[in-house]
């Protein structure tokens, strides 16, 4: 056996005789097998309860009796972002969003019932999920393990032996390395069988479970060699334990939050109160079809009337009132998109400030990579508000056009006993309309996402690389 | 105390320990600066609310005047309601970030208004807020890991402990010393700052007096954890691993999975399906007779029943006590919601009185009035409101008074001070 | 204070060992010990691994307490009355370990302020530079200092405290012949005072060399006491001799 066999050999010896390291292995492997056994539960859960609420939402729809089609504009409809399979593994954003929607027209409502504002405060505390496990618990084990490898040996003077003995510096370095690396790779391995058994469908998600699981596995990659760099560098392994949980508490722990607060406090955002009041002060100056005199709409009728040759909105062979509901929507959308593209873009913002921090901490550039990947992040959700937002718009457009072919105007105005039964359109109709259907990103599109996340990690593991090989230059030095 | 002198000029040399005090009261200084400036930017969002407002409101006005219709006004008029921070909310900011504390409410149905939610960044809102609470719960722990791992192993480990244990006053009363001069010093490097800007915060002393205790009785908790593994005779390593695997344990692996098992164990129906139950039931007030609706709004209310008889035209008041009756449909499902909320997060606090780590914080957010508790008490300031603007707006609609430009200012303003 | 009556009220034997026995458990570890040390001299104890020479010091200190038998420190029992006795005694580990991101004087400081004997700074370096460290040393940190600097801090602590009794636990291994000699003569000074000092070591060579009488600890017990004859002080040949022939006499 080569001098780095034997050394990672005897390495593994020594963690199997240590009967506290052996029961931590096995208590995070168990937490890990937890993680992903209820992660997946609840993910399963919530899907199916989102899919039955749907299909109960879209049933109601359905079974609308006869009415105005207006009426149907505000009775409007509800939808929920469903939950894709890899949310098990990582949920990301998901509970701390809304995820039912009321579509109804006029309007922009915002997405409700986030978990978040339906649990304890432990929420707080994080959530057990597989990503949780291996982002957080499993580098704490590494340093349990590892943290004594090198700087014991210089502590005992056990390194010179070892050197005496034939063995170069890199030899020993990379003993150590193979040993602690299978640990990591040992550690890991449950929540990859997980994430594998979690993804069900084979070869839809192919690329961002690649990406995850390559992601994952430079990760604990860079802890095993930072790992080794801290014991590398100090005398004592006290000094090597403390130093690495300090290390991993700022990295971990801290940054991960500081770097939030940071971009919040530099972005602000816009809150729903001035955004609404902004909203309404745009859509009175660009045209109110409550004032009989405003010149936009002024125009809007003269046009009409002129591209039907007639005179009064009484003589248009279509329902004015449908025309100005299709004109309104048009307007108070576009208003409203642009107030939501912003936020979007603020939210944006945000993020990649938080991302550029991710250069300080590779936590911060795994999680992003993490809920990319699973398309649970910020992004995901955003794709889900946009896609509700188009199926609203084309949802109220279609009605508003129903009001202006099917209902007459005259109908439309009568106050007279019969005029309520008159101004309705068929049930039928409402059976017509297609259902929300969330448009899940291709997996190319996740990973991709997910790309700059696995760039920052494995520049840290490079980076990682290259100053432990400098710190094993100095090895048995003193 | 000159003894303490000597142990804390001992202690001043050692570059590991003032390195970690001082950098707990940097970190704490941080903690403290951003949840003040969190704080201050709520207040300033608050305090924007009456211009913002008088602007939305006047250009409502001058279109409702012209009709003196009440139940236009009543629809188009958003009212704001606000939360304001208690004064120690820079300290536990709890659910601030990601429940609303400002919400505008109109006088239709409450239940479909209640659960908006405000504009904040989800993935920012994730990894939890970095307040002082944080520092303390999460941080505070490991600083004490660090001081205390080796109180007594690195003088045995240094040679040291027999000698020290020979001299007359060594042994007990020199770590009894000890002891408490780091702890002092840890207490002082999170009290100190916090005591400060509590004080600049406006916060009252018996507020102060309860955090402080409760930051003391935390770390003491951390600390009395030390001196047992201490007892062990472990080396300085073997504390300083199961210390911080300790703190793993207590502080991030229970709560979360108590988390999971709680969720389990109390389910909740879900807000969605009380927003969808009474939609159907405002909706469906269209295909139902008006009559059926007004004599069963009147039951409720009997002091508008003699307001005049429906026309076949649209009317306001019928509109919005169809509203009222949604809500009513749904007070069965609203109350079992409240009932499952409160119950899971009085089993999250339940678990505080055997984990310090959410102990601390459940009882900073009580004082911080930060917690579900002070959400669900601004939920019953919005209802209250609400109530009052739906009396109002009645007033008008049920006895067909004019709503002119100057009833607008009539109109009930919500008041924050009244906490319930 | 105690200790200035103390050396008023002339105490002649301040160790005083009467028949102690003492066990871990089933296994005994000393056996009928008896042992006398006067005020101004210098008595070392030796004898082999095991033999019981730590567990008198402990039973002297107060660590452990005997299970039949007389200790008297200065006329107090040690197991009674620790803190007491403590205050009358000064000790030295082997290995004397002190704080070494502290100076020489901060040490001596230190120390003395925890026995609640504080001196002056004069004072501090007055006995350093009696005990020999160099003027120097007196203001470096104790990080780089050999064992040899080490024990004249040490002993600079026991001379500015005055204690009456000074157990030393195998002072001279590690030194160098120059720092044993240097210490002999430290200790003489120490004696001249008036301390009654117990040295507990394997060495007889340096037992010869500083002691006034050896004892020599076999099974728990004093097998055999010698004291100096004069200025040739020990026949070490001879010395050599018998400890031999009692470690037989004894597997015998």
């Amino acid at each position: 056996m080569s001098a780095v066999g034997l050394i990672a050999r005897d390495e593994i010896r020594l963690m199997t005789r240590n009967r506290v390291a052996i029961i931590a292995f096995v208590l995070v492997v168990l937490l890990t097998l937890v993680a992903v056994a209820s992660s997946w539960a609840h993910q399963r859960g919530i899907a199916e309860l989102r899919a039955r609420q749907a299909e109960a939402a879209e049933t109601a729809f359905k079974a609308q009796p006869d009415r105005h089609p207006h009426r149907v504009v505000h009775y409007g409809t509800f939808i929920f972002r469903p939950l894709g399979p890899l949310a098990a593994f990582d949920p990301g954003v998901d509970a701390f969003t809304g995820n039912s929607m009321f579509l109804e027209g006029h309007r922009q409502n915002s997405a409700n019932f986030g978990d978040v504002r339906q649990s304890s405060l432990l929420v707080r505390f994080g959530q057990l999920t597989p990503a949780f496990v291996l982002q957080v618990v499993a580098p704490l084990l590494l340093i349990f393990l590892g943290y004594g490898a090198l700087a014991r040996e210089t502590e005992r003077g056990t390194v010179r032996v070892l050197m005496l003995q034939g063995a170069a510096r890199g030899q020993i370095v990379r003993g150590k390395l193979l040993a602690l690396g299978a640990a990591a790779l040992l550690a890991g391995l449950p929540a990859m069988i997980g994430l594998v058994a979690i993804a069900g469908q084979p070869g839809a998600l192919v690329w961002p479970m690649l990406v995850l699981a390559l992601g994952y596995i430079g990760y604990l990659a860079l802890w095993t060699v930072l790992i080794l760099l801290v014991s590398a560098s100090v005398r004592r392994s006290r000094d090597a334990l403390l130093a690495l949980v300090a290390v991993w508490a700022v990295a971990v722990v801290l940054l991960p939050r500081v770097a939030p607060d940071l971009a919040s406090a530099a972005i602000p955002l816009t809150n729903r109160l001035q955004t609404e009041v902004a909203v309404a002060r745009d859509l009175r100056t660009m045209g109110d079809s409550h004032n009989p005199d405003d010149p936009h709409f002024a125009q809007f009728k003269q046009a009409l009337l002129a591209r039907y040759g007639v005179a009064k909105v009484e003589d248009l062979p279509i329902n004015y009132k449908g025309a100005l509901g299709i004109e309104g929507e048009r307007l108070t959308s576009a208003v409203y998109g642009r107030y939501a593209t912003a936020n979007h873009a603020a939210q944006a913002r945000q993020n990649s400030l938080v991302d550029a921090m991710g250069l300080l901490s590779p936590a911060i550039a795994l999680r992003s990579l993490s809920m990319a990947a699973a398309g649970t992040d910020l992004a995901g959700h955003q794709r889900f508000l946009e896609q509700a937002e188009a199926y609203r718009y084309a949802l109220v457009q279609r009605l508003n056009r129903m009001q202006m072919e099917d209902v007459s105007y005259a109908d439309d105005g009568a106050t007279d006993a019969g005029a309520d039964r008159r101004k309705r359109v068929s049930a039928r109709n409402w059976q017509a309309m297609p259902d929300f259907r969330f448009i899940a990103p291709d997996g190319r599109t996740l990973a991709a996402a997910a790309l700059p996340g696995l760039a920052i990690v494995f520049a840290w593991l490079a980076g990682a690389l290259i100053l432990l090989m400098v710190a094993s230059r100095r090895l048995g030095a003193r | 105390m000159g003894l303490f002198r000597y142990e804390f000029r001992l202690l001043l040399r050692q570059r590991l320990t003032v390195g970690a005090l001082a950098l707990l009261a940097l970190l704490t200084v941080a903690a403290l600066a951003m949840g003040m400036a969190e704080v201050a930017r709520q207040r300033a969002a608050i305090a924007a609310i009456p211009a913002a407002q008088a602007e939305d409101i006047g250009a409502i006005a001058d279109y409702v005047d012209r009709t003196k219709d009440a139940g236009s006004a009543a629809y188009y008029s958003f009212h704001p309601t606000w939360d304001a921070p208690a004064p120690l909310a820079f300290a536990a900011l709890g659910m601030r970030d990601v429940a609303p504390y400002i919400l505008r409410v109109r006088t239709l149905g409450l239940e479909a208004q209640i659960y908006d939610g405000d504009t904040f960044n989800p993935e920012l809102a994730l990894p939890g807020r970095f307040d002082f609470a944080f520092v303390l719960v999460f941080l505070a722990p490991l600083f004490v890991i660090a001081l205390f791992h080796d109180l007594r192993s690195a003088e045995r480990e240094a040679g040291r402990q027999r000698m020290l244990d020979a001299l007359p006053n060594g042994g007990r009363a020199l770590w009894r010393r000890r002891t408490l001069l780091r702890f002092l010093l840890t207490w002082s490097a999170l009290g100190i700052p916090f005591g400060i800007a509590a004080a600049f915060a406006g916060v009252g002393v018996a507020s102060i007096l309860i955090v402080l205790a409760v930051v003391a009785a935390y770390l003491l908790f951390w600390v009395a954890l030390a001196a047992l593994i201490g007892r062990l005779r472990w080396s300085s390593v073997a504390n300083a691993a199961a210390l911080a695997a300790a703190w793993l344990v207590l502080v991030l692996i229970v709560p979360t999975l108590c988390n999971v098992a709680i969720n389990a164990a109390i389910p909740v129906n879900q807000g969605a399906e009380i927003a969808m139950a009474q939609r159907e039931a405002v909706n469906g007030a269209w295909d139902v007779p008006r009559e059926a609706t007004m004599r069963r709004f009147y039951a409720r209310h009997p002091e508008w029943a003699d307001s005049a008889p429906l026309g076949p035209e649209f009317h306001y008041k019928w509109y919005l006590a169809f509203h009222e009756n949604g809500d009513e449909s749904v007070a069965p499902a609203v109350r079992a919601y409240r009932q499952g909320l409160e119950a899971r997060d009085a089993a999250g606090r339940a678990l505080g009185w055997v984990l310090p780590s959410v102990g601390v914080q459940a009882l900073l957010t009580r004082i911080a009035h930060t917690d579900l508790t002070a959400q669900l008490a601004y939920q019953d300031r919005i209802r209250a409101f609400h109530q009052r603007l739906r009396t109002f707006y009645y007033g008008y609609l049920f006895r067909d008074r004019p709503f002119g430009r100057t009833d607008f200012d009539r109109a009930p303003r919500f008041d924050d001070r009244d906490r319930g | 204070m105690f200790i200035a009556e103390d050396l008023i009220r002339p105490m002649t034997e301040p160790i005083l060992i009467d028949d102690l026995t003492f066990a871990y458990d089933t296994h005994d570890v000393l056996n009928g010990l008896s042992l006398r040390v006067p005020a101004g001299s210098i008595t070392a104890l030796l004898g082999g691994n095991g033999a019981g020479k730590s567990t008198t010091l402990s039973t002297l200190l107060g660590f452990t307490r005997a299970r039949s038998g007389t200790v008297e420190v200065c006329g107090m029992n040690p197991a009674t009355d620790p803190d007491a006795v403590r205050r009358r005694i000064a000790y030295l580990p082997e290995n004397v370990a002190l704080y070494e991101h502290l100076t020489a004087v901060e040490n001596a400081d230190y120390l003395l302020a925890l026995s609640g004997e504080r001196q002056g700074h004069d004072a501090i370096t007055a006995a350093l530079a009696a005990a020999g460290l160099q003027d120097q040393a007196w203001h470096q940190r104790l990080g780089g200092f050999s064992k040899g600097m080490r024990q004249k801090v040490a002993i600079a602590v026991a001379l500015l405290r005055q204690v009456p009794v000074l157990l030393l636990d195998e002072p001279t291994s590690g030194l160098d012949p120059r720092a044993t000699a240097d210490f002999s003569q430290l200790l003489l000074q120490v004696r001249e005072r008036g301390t009654a000092i117990l040295m507990v070591t394997h060495d007889l060579l340096s037992a010869a060399d500083i002691a006034d009488r050896i004892a020599f600890l076999e099974a728990g017990r004093v097998a055999h006491e010698v004291r100096a004859d004069g200025p040739e002080r020990f026949d070490v040949r001879a010395l050599h001799a018998r400890f031999q022939l009692g470690g037989d006499r004894l597997a015998a």
